[in-house]
Order: C-alpha cells, then structure tokens, then sequence
C-alpha cells in the first residue's frame, strides 16, 4: 500500500498572463491536482497578486475549461476536426486566419508562416480592445522605480484597476512629498481618482479632446468646456504644470467600450507627450498583434462571399462579440478556446499560463515558462499548425495599411456626439480587477441615485439594461462615482460585452466598441 | 504574541486582491472583505481575532476557541454547525453571513501557512501589514493620513 505524505506539494512557478505587468506566482499542487497559488517573495511585484493573479488557480482547473474540439455543441475527437480543417484550409482563398488575445511572439510567427505556406492572404486581428491603440508608446524599458523622482504623474483611467501593482509605487511617491502632484482624468470616480490632487471628471468619452487642450492646440469650432465639462481655467492650470515640470509620467488605461474614438485617443495622448516631455507608459492586458489588413475588410470580403471559413488563435473571438453575429453569419468559424462557449468550432488549446514563450510586458520582453501541463485533450497552437500543415515556417510581423488621422474632423465629430442629448442613458465600459472573468463576482451596474429614482429602482434591486444587441440582467449598485446620465459596467463576460455597440472606423477598418445608449428597467 | 494584520488605510488602493487570495485559498470563502462604509469608504474589514471575541461567545456549540498563546481565535470546521450565530455576533462585521461550506467564513489568520496571511501576502499597495506589537508600535500606521473627507479621505 502507498504511503500518503500530507505535505507532499509542489509549487511551480509561473508568469501572470493577464496584464502587461507580468508578476511572478507560484501554482500549487497536490497528488490531486491544483490547490491554489503562492506568493513568491522574490517575484517581480515582491509576491502581490491582484485578484486576476490569484484567480489563475481557479482559470487553471476551471469546470468550464474546454479539453475536447466542440462541433455543434458536441464533442469531437481531434483527428476529426483536423481533417475538416484540412480540407478547409487546401482552398486557402476561401479562408481568413485571424488571432486575438494571450498568443506568444513565437506563435504569432508561426501563424503568419502557415498562412505563407498555405497561401492564406486574408490575415487579421480580432482584439478589438481599445488598449491596442496604445502600442506605439510602450516604452523600450520601463521600471517602477522611474516614479520615484517625478514631480507630477498623469493618470488616464483607472490604474488601480487595471494593473493594481503600479498602486504602490505610485501612492508611496505621492504621500512622499505633499509637492507631488497626481493628475486623474477619467470619465468615472474611481479608486484611483480618490488619490488624485486633481481629478479632471470629464463626459464620457471626451478625454481625447482634453488631450489636445492640454496641449494648448486650438481646434476650430470646438467648444471644449462644454464639450468636455472641464473649465478652461482648469485646463490652463494642469496644461502649465506639465509643461514645466522637470520629469513627469503620464500612465494610461483604456478600458473596453471607455471612449467613442480609441484613434483619435491615441492622437491626442500623441500631442500631449510632446507637448509636456513627459513619458507615456500604457497598463494594458494585452498589446495585440497585427495581421496585413483590419477586421471590417474581412467582414467586407464575407458579405462579398469571397470569405467562407475562419480560422481564428486565441481566447476571445467570436465568443466575446455575439453582437457581430449578424456580419459573421455566412462564416464557418473555427476558433481556438479556452473555456466552454456554444455556438461556433472550438479547438481547445492551453492558456498562456501553461505555455512557453515570450510575451511582451510594460517591463520588457518575458519569458512565460511553461512549468504547468496544459490538461491532456489540449493541443498548443504550433501543434495545430503542424497537423494542417507540413512546413509552416516563421513568418515576419504584418501591418496593416494605415490612413493619417483627420484629426480637425474627429475633434468635431466627437465633441458633437458627447453635447447630444440622449434619450436613453450612456453605458459605460470600465475595469474592476475583482470582476475578472466573473470567477469571484460577477459584473454589476454602477448608476447615479438619481436615474435610479427616477425609473423606481432602489438599492439591492436587478436591473434589466437592454441595448439593440441584447438584453442583460445585472445587480445595480447606486453610487455618485457615475454622473447623471450614465451607468458603468465592467465588460468581462460575453453577455454584457455583447450589448455593446461597435463602430467600423471607415478611415482604416478598424472595429470600435463605443458608450453604447441602453433602456433600464427594474427587474421584479 | 501572534503577530497580526494591520490595515495602512492611507495605502489601500480598492483592489480587492485580499479578499481575491483568501477566496482562492479557502474555497470561495471570503474571510476578509471590501466593506462599503455608506458609500463613502471602502476598507478591507479583515477579523480582529479578539482578546474577548462576541463570536466565540455566540457559538451554541463551542465551534469557536481562541488560543491563551497565540491570540488566535479558531473555528473548528468539525463542531461548527453553520447557524451563522458569530456573524451576527461580531462587532466588526467581518463574517459573512451567507454560508459558502455550510459552516462560518472564520478568519485563520492562515496558520496553515507558515509565512503569514495570504491577503496581506497578495496586498497590492502593502496596505495590509503583518506586524508583531513591537512593530506595530514603532510604525507610523495612518500617519500619513491626508484626508480630505471628515471622517474618511479619499474622496475626490
Ligand atoms: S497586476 Fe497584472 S500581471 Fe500582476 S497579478 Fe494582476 S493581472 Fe497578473
Ligand atoms: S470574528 Fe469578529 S468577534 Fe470574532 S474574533 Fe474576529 S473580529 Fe473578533
Ligand atoms: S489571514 Fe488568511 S484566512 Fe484570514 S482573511 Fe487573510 S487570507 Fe483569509
Ligand atoms: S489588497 Fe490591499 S490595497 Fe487591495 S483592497 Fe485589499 S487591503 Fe486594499
């Protein structure tokens, strides 16, 4: 008989996937599987784990996580899957490939070199995270340290949220000296916002507009104050105080469905890095890589029926937007997965925290380790590759054609959308860390007291919000943090990312999701 | 003496990591979590393991012990019955009411774990601290308080 030693675990250890903070964890394990997660001291965040950490045990050995290929809501064996694929795939013009989110930089090449073997030309992206957007400003190298002597930090968003291990290098450095200076600009009262000396609460979605007012550019017609709700004194004050500051960090979040221009977001964040010389560095979840054309030409190209099939790598597409459906109805989609979704061909593959290979953080390029086995029915993406074709190859970082911004042009468009009335109320995207996949809580509305009493709904009550996608009913927590007008959510399950509204940018194609008008009614 | 958690209020960003890595640790019971205080703060309310605990004096069934030595203030899974007694009884709040294993959602103070508590472990601003009374005594908790509310700061 064996003898069980209660004490026999194993820890293994393992780079956090979730954020481009990349900290450091231990995976807990006994004869019976994982236990739990441990906080190793001598990790990059010194061992802290944010919720989204500490739920990779859960992630891990989830009872939704996918471990067959799912065809019609049915298992099916591998050998099957590949062969329809197969024979997909020898008609290469009449298949797209496209990749989304927690993808190596290794199998990123290895994608783009089967679509060259293959002769795929259809090639994109299905992260439409607005984060993406910000790709241009991450910095070669970056250390927390660098806040410790800077004078004034710009906060967009909500940090805290996003990548809570930047809060203590940040609240330190401003309980340091009652001369620093944090700026928050956000749409949302937050957390982070709490700390601020100032806290710049602009209307929804207008924060580009800011931007460019703080960067002292005139734009023609444009009436910023009201645009915004932000006081030109105001913006002349903060606008002086970056431009004299000695050394300055502006950190930036930009969460799902936060704003109506992501482009022009990134514009503006543009002029007011080289308007203050202060550095920009972008707490994302993923940075998203590039395929040779943008998602709305291969939506262009399906109803054109020159697209029949889909082959999409990653975790997220199509599952995370049914509000695409409609546009993807023709597609045959086959989709690599993660957890059980209905609806579409899934390939179960191994999550990011079970793979080896390089991903790229705010800190640099690391390396995820592999330490933990993928569940047996799993097959990593090269593996795929290699089962539908022989020689896939490495193949070179694509682009997209880009298109200038027409700045003047946006500038009005969005100052013009955020002084509309709306019939309805404004809904919101925003990041709570603690909502995360809805593994410990699931997603709650956040409204203003006052739209609440006014459609009869009090404290505890569910709401149903219904938007022209779809409807969803959510818990309601009433909280002066949103303003009248507007209710917040965050958007971490496919139900509630689903009521969103997506816009198709006509300058280069690329998909949007946007505030999106939605009905509230209290749920008996 | 036992050390014991201690909350730097001045530090904690929100994040719930906390309440996160007890969760993860105890199966989905949060023993310590993100009170609402009347919209106006939200803290961590993490057990006090009290040197005269309500909850131990509320259990019908003796489930609640505390350690003469340690300071701790246990609740056995085996005798706990689940009638959510302590709870209500705690001063503090700390216990949540509702039952996720049938039995109390008491803090350990994670004795099973030799490097001290899993929240204060995963604490992302280090507001949550594990100190001994020598070191509580010399550390300047709440020193830094900068409030801009009258009773809570933090409120922009
Ligand atoms: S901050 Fe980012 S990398 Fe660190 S634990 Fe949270 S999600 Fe993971
Ligand atoms: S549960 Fe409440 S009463 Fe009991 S020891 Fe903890 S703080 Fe004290
Ligand atoms: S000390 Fe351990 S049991 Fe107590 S609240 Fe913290 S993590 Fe939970
Ligand atoms: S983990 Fe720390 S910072 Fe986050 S809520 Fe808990 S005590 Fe506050």
């Amino acid at each position: 008989m064996k003898n069980i030693d209660p004490k026999a675990i194993t820890v293994k250890k393992a780079l956090c996937p979730f954020c481009s903070f990349g900290c450091e964890f231990g995976v807990v394990f006994n004869d019976f599987g994982i236990t739990g997660v441990e906080y190793i001291s001598k990790g990059s965040s010194g061992g802290r784990l944010c919720p989204r950490g500490s739920a990779a045990a859960m992630y891990l050995d989830h009872p939704r996580r996918l471990s067959t290929p799912m065809k019609k809501q049915k298992s099916l064996e591998w050998s099957k899957i590949v062969k329809e694929l197969k024979k997909v795939v020898s008609n290469p013009k009449n298949v797209a490939v496209t990749f989304d989110r927690n993808i190596t930089l290794e199998e990123y090449a290895s994608i783009i070199g089967f679509c060259k073997n293959a002769g795929i030309d259809d090639i994109s992206s299905t992260y439409f995270e607005p984060e993406t957007n910000l790709r241009s400003f991450l910095p070669k190298a970056f250390s927390m340290t660098e806040v410790d002597d800077a004078q004034l930090v710009l906060l967009l968003g909500d940090p805290f949220n996003q990548a809570p291990m930047s809060s203590r290098a940040i609240i330190d450095w401003k309980l340091k000296d009652k001369k620093n200076e944090l700026v928050v600009i956000d749409s949302i009262n937050t957390h982070t916002a709490g700390f601020a000396s100032r806290f710049m609460k602009v209307n929804v979605g207008t924060e580009p507009l800011l931007f460019f007012a703080l960067a002292q550019e005139k734009i023609e017609g444009v009436d910023i104050t009201k645009a915004t709700g932000i006081e030109s004194s105001v913006i002349n004050d903060v606008s002086k105080a970056i431009k004299g500051v000695k050394k300055g960090l502006i950190f930036v979040c930009l969460p799902f469905a936060h704003t109506y221009d992501p482009r022009l977001y990134a514009e503006g964040l543009a002029r007011l890095q080289s308007f203050s010389g202060m550095k920009v560095v972008p707490f994302v979840e993923f940075m998203g890589h590039k395929g040779n054309q943008n998602f709305a030409s291969i939506i262009d190209k399906v109803k054109k029926k020159k697209i029949k099939y889909l082959l999409n790598f990653g975790e997220l597409f199509p599952f995370y937007y049914p509000q695409m459906a409609d546009d993807l109805r023709a597609l045959n989609i086959y989709a690599t997965a993660t957890l059980k979704y209905d609806g579409y061909n899934a390939l179960p593959v191994p999550l990011n925290l079970e793979k080896d290979g390089t991903i790229i953080t705010t800190f640099g390029k690391k390396n995820l380790g592999g330490n933990i086995e993928p569940p047996s029915g799993t097959k990593s993406i090269n593996e795929i590759l290699s089962l539908l074709s022989d020689g896939r190859g490495k193949g070179e970082a694509l682009r997209p054609p880009e298109k200038k911004v027409d700045v003047a042009e946006r500038v009005r468009r969005l100052a013009e959308v955020s002084v509309t009335k709306k019939k309805n109320l404004r809904l919101v995207g925003e990041k709570v860390a603690y909502n995360f996949l809805g593994f410990f809580e699931g997603e709650a509305l956040k409204m203003n007291p006052r739209d609440a009493a006014e459609l009869g709904i009090t404290v505890n009550d569910y709401a149903s919000v219904t938007s022209k996608h779809g409807s969803v009913d959510l818990p309601v927590k009433l909280t002066e943090d949103v303003g009248k007008g507007i209710v917040a959510v965050p958007a971490e399950t496919p139900s509630v990312k689903g009521l969103f509204e997506y816009l198709i940018d006509s300058g280069d194609n690329t998909i949007n999701f946007i505030p999106t008008e939605v009905k509230i009614c209290r749920k008996e | 003496m036992q050390k014991r958690i201690v909350l730097d209020l001045d530090l904690c960003c929100g994040c719930r990591s906390c309440e996160a890595a007890c969760r993860v640790a105890f199966k989905g019971e949060a023993r310590i979590r993100h009170g609402d205080i009347a919209g106006v703060a939200y803290l961590p309310l993490a057990c006090k393991h009290c040197k005269q605990p309500l909850c131990l004096a509320s259990c019908p069934v003796e489930a609640i012990t505390r350690d003469e030595n340690t300071g701790l203030v246990l609740r056995s899974a085996n005798i706990c019955i689940g009638c959510k007694s302590c709870a209500y009884a705690c001063p503090f709040g700390v216990i949540d009411a509702p039952l996720v294993r049938h039995i109390s959602q008491k803090c350990s103070l994670c004795v099973d774990r030799e490097e001290g508590p899993r929240c204060v472990a995963a604490c992302s601003s280090g507001a949550l601290q594990w100190l001994s009374d020598e070191e509580i005594e010399r550390h300047e908790i709440g020193m830094r308080m900068v409030s801009k509310d009258l009773f809570f700061r933090r409120k922009a």
